[in-house]
């Protein structure tokens, strides 16, 4: 009866150790030469969770952890679906945006998660903790590592301080396509960023008129990168949209110097004399991006009526 | 219904597309030349048919949050802040997409209580120290 009994209580354990089993797949390579041994980030602040409620409980925290205050239950109205009893990934990025902060998911490597976090920055992950008969999808945040203990500290769900090995994190998010993302205060970027998928992510928050957040956003952008036409593009925009037209056309004219057949730089430009009622400027640089054709030019014809209208009052 | 949706969607699409068309397309038809301001209207008429699609789209997602359950007063907000990517992802498969909310522990802790519950009744016998009564 005992030996019985053992067996089933050894089945229940199964079981339950299914969510944290360590499974066949390779432990991840890390490269631990480039990274502290050990990091937490102690001041980034813990919101335990609600009912079903991880998505508003981790996003809280990492827009927090970017200088944005805001508590959960203002994010239960942005992300959560209570019918689905869940956050959706897409959701979270809109409602970072939101709250003027550049949504960015980042390479899917566990290596890649440690420089962030070791650069201060937590990273909210997507994970899987697949029980074959149950799929469980969870949202936490990554706050710290020790890479001689080869494992992980996370403010998950209820707990504040949870820790797991790298070899039961990766099974668990790569069920979850070793999703994550991070959020930086807009003058810092992150650590990992990678310049094309970045200035994108900028540019959402430039096309939603967010123009107060994608600014300071582009400009370091361009600290990193000095020589990228995107940031520097998008910064002329953001001013423009700031309404702030002589700046918008110091960064237009710097882009065009070393780039001096960019036809939409001088379309913009042409756009900033116009705010300016500098007739005569804009209508010089219209008529260049009409002459550079291409996509240019449909944009320099409809900024030369708009020059025709307005000088013509 | 949101299969309905959006076939419906594709119609109104295809028939507010067609209208701008031929708007845009007569006056340059009837006349010699194709002047510089038809032009203009047919790069508008692309942008206008993107916009169409992503209008739709945009109303796809909004009904399905409001399916959802989202409050109709945060919907709007919600759907705006998406980018067009992101809504067409959403458009084209928001049910299939993971809702992540559970908390691991009170999921453990869940199944830990429903097999005692189990094991007092007597139907299973899983954890040695509960004492079964009819045994």
């Amino acid at each position: 009866m005992v030996n019985i009994g053992a067996a089933r209580l050894g089945l229940g354990g199964v079981l339950l150790s299914g969510i944290v089993a360590c499974s066949s797949l390779p432990v991840p390579r890390v490269d631990d030469a480039s990274l502290t041994p050990q990091i937490e980030l102690t001041s980034v602040a813990f919101f335990p969770q609600e009912d079903h409620q991880c998505g508003p409980a981790a996003l809280a925290t990492v827009l927090n952890a970017a200088g944005a205050a805001v508590t959960p239950e203002e994010l239960v109205a942005q992300v959560y679906l209570p019918a689905r009893q869940g956050s959706l990934q897409l959701e979270l990025l809109a409602a970072i945006r939101r709250h003027a902060r550049v949504p960015y998911v980042i390479e899917p490597q566990l290596d890649t998660v440690l420089h962030e976090v070791a650069a201060g920055h937590p990273v909210l992950v997507l994970q899987n903790l697949d029980l074959s008969w149950l799929p469980v999808w969870h949202y936490a945040v990554v706050v710290g590592f020790d890479l001689a203990q080869r494992e992980l500290i996370l403010r998950s769900g209820r707990e504040p301080r949870a820790l797991l090995g790298f070899a039961e994190f990766e099974r668990s998010w790569a069920l979850a396509q070793h999703w994550a993302l991070v959020i930086t205060p807009l003058e810092q970027l992150p650590v990992t960023a990678d310049e094309t998928r970045y200035l994108s992510a900028v540019a959402e928050l430039e096309a939603q008129q967010q123009f107060a957040a994608a600014a300071p956003a582009y400009m370091a952008a361009l600290a990193r990168w000095p020589g990228s036409v995107a940031a520097r593009f998008g910064l002329g925009n953001s001013r423009y949209g700031l309404g702030q037209f002589t700046q918008a056309e110091q960064e237009y004219r710097e882009l065009l110097a070393p780039h001096p057949t960019l036809g939409v730089v001088w379309n913009n430009l042409a756009m900033s004399l116009i705010a300016q009622r500098r007739w005569d400027d804009a209508r010089d640089a219209a008529q260049h991006a009409l002459e550079l054709g291409g996509a240019s030019a449909d944009a320099a014809r409809a900024t030369l009526s708009e020059l025709n209208a307005q000088a013509g009052r | 219904m949101i299969m309905l949706r959006k076939r419906l969607s594709t119609i109104v699409g295809c028939v507010l597309a067609s209208f701008l068309f031929a708007s845009v397309i007569l006056p340059a038809a009837q006349a010699q030349m194709v002047g510089t301001d038809a032009l203009l209207r047919a790069q508008q008429m692309q942008q206008e048919r993107a916009a169409v699609a992503t209008a739709l789209e945009r109303a796809d997602v909004r009904e399905a949050l409001l399916n959802y359950g989202v409050d109709p007063a945060q919907v709007q907000a919600r759907v705006d802040s998406l980018s067009t990517d992101e809504v067409h992802a959403l458009a084209q498969n928001i049910e299939q997409l993971p809702t992540a909310g559970d908390d691991p522990l009170g999921i453990l802790l869940f199944i830990f209580v429903l097999l005692l519950i189990t094991d007092i009744l007597g139907l299973t016998h899983v954890f040695p120290f509960v004492n079964h009564k009819h045994r």
